[in-house]
């Protein structure tokens, strides 16, 4: 421990700290620094020293008050609800993670719930991800995240079959105009070797141009290449509802604008969570919260790692801007090979495009104190922005947004039962290449809890109703115009655009509407059926979608949200309406 | 799928393809068909209950939607088809159409000429870089003027409102009357974007503030909209560091301009003028695809609904011409250059012998006397002398420019008059 404090001290001279080391290795770090990034920088420093395993970050800044959640009244209010709930298995967190989990226990004979602090599922990190389902190549050998990178990445295939939502493996090229560049190419491809991607290749320019045509067009001198055909896109949101959904069907329930509060344990093990619902007995209790994992793992008296939120802002580019390659292409030079050499954790994204083929620029990368800060500054947005090519320009941006990555500080993910409270299982600090690894993660968590469940003498049953497939839902843009008509003579309301920029019917606004995890909100209906997503923005569609989404769920014009509770759209009418509330 | 044969197809029943088709019949197209995506013709102007429409064409002040009554009523007396709810999806290369509504399923639609009529769209929060939040209550102005006009709802009690554009100059007004606070309007430019009778009888006469060269540059709150901060911004358009304000509100409206709605007509191989946003278009407002036609916001953003009419009857007249094989195939067209101070001209380009032309144009900054010019080559074709000129009024003027070679329209400062 001095040792670590020793060399914490040499590299932070002006910074007053103390340290706490643990058994399991985990360091608290506790004092005062200087800036926000300061203290990012020193929980990195020790997260990467010998003997340390990760960091609890105490640590203040002077002069700064860095938000933090007030669980009390949230507590209060729970409790004094009594129990509402008693499941086998509590999940904390409808992202793609805790989405992925609780699709994957669903074919066992298991009662689960997942609550959600949100109005819907994909809020946090999830949405304002840009989708690459990486091949694992660019991973640090041996980690977890490499291992469950690879893995999951050739499960995507089988989730995209069983639940219908688009997977496009698009691959992806790291491209070189100077044979100097070679070894870092070779290098690269070592890494990926080690990682187990498969089919990762050295080819050539004539090869490399071969396999994307673009190249050509765009008249680079291209003298080889890393191939990586595994790469590959999805909509994260589209994923994760088909999860839920999938989830749903066969039984599982969700909580929305439900908040666990605290985690109740007895005798070192997991009994259950207050929620702001009321109280959910479960002996096992799966943490995906996302950037609030450190605060409800500390809530199950697991204090063993700090998330610093890092936020990423992504710009949406109007589709009439096409993408220039068909793969994903990285033109490595040697200004990219510096920039990766400096060992920052603070790399952003490239350019990259959506499965709709809209061009995505960023992310950018900023540590910042307040989990719920998703605001954008046009700074990041430049950052965003500055990393593609000349041509793009902002008159193509058409929206743009932030999400917070959920970082620890080893930078590598947190999966597995917890050795303090038995029965509560982490699953933090999923972030980047967290959509590509879901599929693995999910399937590691099964063997978590199916681990536990015989421990405990009652091993997990199959339930043999589990069904798999998710139906595929019409969607009107993708269809030949013969099969457009016969979706319509089937159907009328697919005859009518309600987004005119996405092209999308009232046919697939009801679909969703009337889907086992229904949309509640305007941006909800929007991560489910692209209306609102496109060039206008909603500014054409968003009334008509309001009006759908008030009737279906039975309520006034003035009660429908943006975004969940709080963001009413509409304050109040101007004039009578009938009586009972039905104004519209 | 359902075929439809045609002499001439208008896409989009607001003011410009109502004209437009009326016209058509008027001139003898004996199957005239207006494709309207909304539930009833009209367009933007169902939603305009102010006044002041009308004014060149009927030499009377009407709402937006008495003026669409007129054209709506003299279309429905006529034998005009129109099917309504019905969303044009494709204009194919030969100008093949599909549409399609709940009755009748997909249209392929065959025309022998068309009108495109689409309108305009409103630019967003995001085109026009405002950082911070996005929480509910950031609408553009159309969207506000729906919710309160149509819908019969208030999207907020205290407003801030950007863009001193003529649709944010009149919901300011709409919104005091409607009982909600308007803090002001702020406008990026120095100079204000509406129409002079806007500004006195929107925001003056309710005594709400205007402020130039001055901008919203982020949104707070994080459910509903809680302020905004205002900045000043320099020559470059830049904000300048100290002169934030925060002005706390619930409502931020945007009126920060209109893009002409071109995806079908893009789609269909027309080209673009980047500076109208609108297609190339000859004297005819043919666009280079020959048969195809525009009229309308869609080809250029117009400041009175007046001309809109007007481009949709220049645009039949050419329509139904080309249809009796009246339009030659005309391969070389004499560009219309923009001169001193113009920003655009419509058409921008001329067949040899088109007579009687009517261009519109705006400048690119406000004079107080200056002379417009239309000159081929050497020959002076038309002079006026116009006063109090600024970019948000359009200029227009009729001369006959056949003959001769580019032509170029300027407008020149007299002197002194500054």
């Amino acid at each position: 421990m001095r040792k670590i404090k020793k060399a914490l001290q040499k590299a932070f001279p002006k910074v007053e700290l103390s340290v706490g080391l643990d058994d399991r290795g985990i360091l608290t770090l506790y004092g005062e620094c200087a800036s926000w990034q300061q203290l990012v920088d020193i929980g990195h420093k020790a997260a990467r020293l010998p003997g340390v395993e990760n960091v609890v970050n105490e640590l203040r800044v002077a002069g700064q008050r860095i938000p933090q959640k007030d669980y009390r009244p949230l507590r209060d209010a729970g409790r004094s609800r009594g129990l509402a709930a008693d499941v086998d298995v509590l999940i904390i967190g409808a992202g793609i993670t805790g989405c992925g989990i609780a699709r994957e226990l669903a074919k066992y004979k298991l009662d689960i719930l997942v609550v959600e602090m949100s109005g819907d599922v994909a809020t946090g990190a999830t949405k304002a991800n840009n989708g690459n389902i990486h091949p694992g190549h660019a991973e640090k050998p041996g980690t977890l995240k490499a291992r469950l990178n690879v893995e999951g990445n050739r499960l995507y295939t089988r989730w995209a079959e069983e639940l219908h939502f688009t997977l496009q493996r698009c691959g992806a090229m790291g491209f070189i105009t100077s044979r100097w560049l070679w070894p870092a190419l070779l290098y690269g491809y070592i890494k990926a070797l080690k990682n187990g991607v498969e089919g990762v290749q050295l080819v050539g320019g004539r090869r490399a141009v071969e396999l994307e045509p673009g190249l050509k067009r765009s008249a680079i001198g291209v003298k080889g290449a890393m191939w990586l055909p595994t790469m590959a896109l999805v909509e994260p949101y589209q994923v994760t509802v088909a999860l839920a959904e999938n989830a749903a069907e066969n039984g599982v329930r969700f909580w929305f604008n439900c908040t666990a509060a605290d985690i109740l344990t007895e005798k070192g093990a997991a009994v259950g969570a207050v929620t702001t619902k009321g109280i959910v007995r479960s002996r096992i209790i799966i943490n995906c919260a996302g950037v609030y994992a450190d605060e409800i793992s500390a809530m199950a008296g697991d204090k063993s790692f700090t998330i610093h939120p890092r936020k990423g802002v992504i710009a949406i580019l109007d589709k009439a801007r096409s993408p220039a390659y068909d793969c994903l292409c990285d033109h490595v030079t040697f200004e990219t090979v510096r920039r990766t050499l400096q060992k920052s954790y603070t790399k952003g994204g490239g350019m990259c495009y959506t499965p709709e083929k809209n061009i995505l620029m960023g992310p950018s990368a900023s540590e910042s104190p307040d989990k719920e800060d998703l605001s954008t500054s046009a700074r990041e947005l430049a950052y965003a922005m500055g990393r593609g090519d000349e041509t793009i320009d902002y008159s193509d941006v058409i929206r743009y947004f932030a999400g917070n990555r959920p970082a620890d500080y080893s930078e590598d993910f947190i999966i597995g039962m917890s050795p303090i409270t038995a029965g509560f299982i982490n699953v933090a600090a999923i972030q980047s290449p967290g959509l590509a690894a879901a599929p693995a993660i999910a399937g590691k968590v099964e063997q978590i809890v199916a681990a536990a469940a015989e421990e405990r003498g009652e091993p997990l049953e199959r339930d043999p109703g589990w069904e798999p497939l998710r139906l595929p839902q019409p969607e009107f843009r993708h269809l030949s115009r013969a099969e457009q008509e016969a979706l319509i003579r089937k159907d009328p309301r697919y005859g009518r655009i309600i987004c005119r920029c996405e092209t999308i019917t009232e046919g697939e606004i009801l679909d969703a509407l009337r889907s086992p995890v229904p949309p509640a909100s305007i941006d909800a209906v929007k991560r489910r059926t692209r209306a609102g997503m496109g060039r206008c923005q909603g500014g054409f569609c968003q009334p008509r979608v309001l009006e759908l989404l008030a009737r279906e769920r039975g309520i006034s014009w003035t009660e429908v949200t943006l975004k969940g509770e709080g963001s009413r759209i509409l304050l109040k009418s101007n004039r009578p309406r009938a009586e009972g509330g039905a104004d519209k | 799928m359902k075929r439809v044969e045609i002499d001439i197809a208008v896409i989009g029943g607001g003011p410009a393809g109502l004209a437009a088709a009326l016209k058509a019949r008027e001139l003898g197209a004996e199957k005239v068909l207006i494709l309207e995506r909304n539930i009833e013709l009209g367009g933007i102007l169902q939603q305009c209950i102010h006044d002041g429409f009308g004014i060149h064409r009927f030499d009377k002040r009407l709402s937006g939607t008495q003026y669409a009554q007129l054209f709506i009523d003299a279309v429905e007396q006529s034998d005009i088809a129109v099917k309504l709810d019905t969303m044009v999806l494709e204009i194919g290369a030969d100008k093949t159409i599909y549409a399609c509504n709940k009755s009748e399923g997909m249209l392929e639609i065959n025309s022998g000429a068309i009108v495109l009529a689409m309108g305009c769209r409103e630019r967003t929060a995001s085109q026009v870089l405002i950082h911070g939040d996005r929480p509910a209550g950031v609408l553009t102005a159309g969207a506000v003027q729906r919710y309160i006009n149509m819908e019969g709802y208030l999207p907020g009690s205290k407003a801030v409102i950007l863009g001193s554009g003529d649709i944010g100059l009149i919901m300011a007004r709409r919104m005091i009357l409607e009982g909600l606070a308007v803090e002001g309007v702020y406008e990026v430019m120095a100079a204000p974007g509406g129409l002079t009778r806007n500004l006195v009888q929107c925001l003056d006469d309710f005594e709400i503030p205007l402020h130039l060269s001055t901008t919203v540059t982020a949104v707070h709150g994080r459910k509903r909209v809680e302020a905004v901060t205002v900045a000043q911004v320099d020559g470059a358009m830049k904000p300048v560091a100290g002169t934030e304000r925060r002005i706390e509100c619930d409502l931020l409206v945007l009126a920060v301009g209109l893009i002409p709605e071109n995806e079908l007509s893009r789609a269909a191989g027309v080209e673009i003028d980047p500076r109208s946003g609108g297609p190339l278009l000859d004297e005819n407002f043919m666009t280079g695809v020959p048969g195809i036609f525009a009229a309308g916001n869609v080809a250029v953003v117009f400041d009175l609904v007046d001309y809109v009419s007007a481009s949709g009857e220049i645009a039949a007249a050419g329509a139904v011409n080309y249809l009796r094989g009246k339009l030659g195939e005309e391969k070389s067209r004499r560009p219309v250059k923009a001169g001193e101070n113009v920003n655009f001209v419509v058409p921008q380009r001329l067949g040899r012998e088109c007579g009687e032309t009517t261009f519109f144009l705006r400048v690119s900054s406000p004079q107080k006397a200056a002379t417009l010019s239309c000159c081929s080559g050497k020959k002076l074709l038309f002079k006026k002398r116009c006063r109090f000129l600024a970019p948000p009024e359009m200029l227009t003027f009729t001369a006959d420019a056949s003959g001769g070679d580019e032509l170029v329209i300027a407008l020149k400062e007299e002197a002194g008059r500054r």
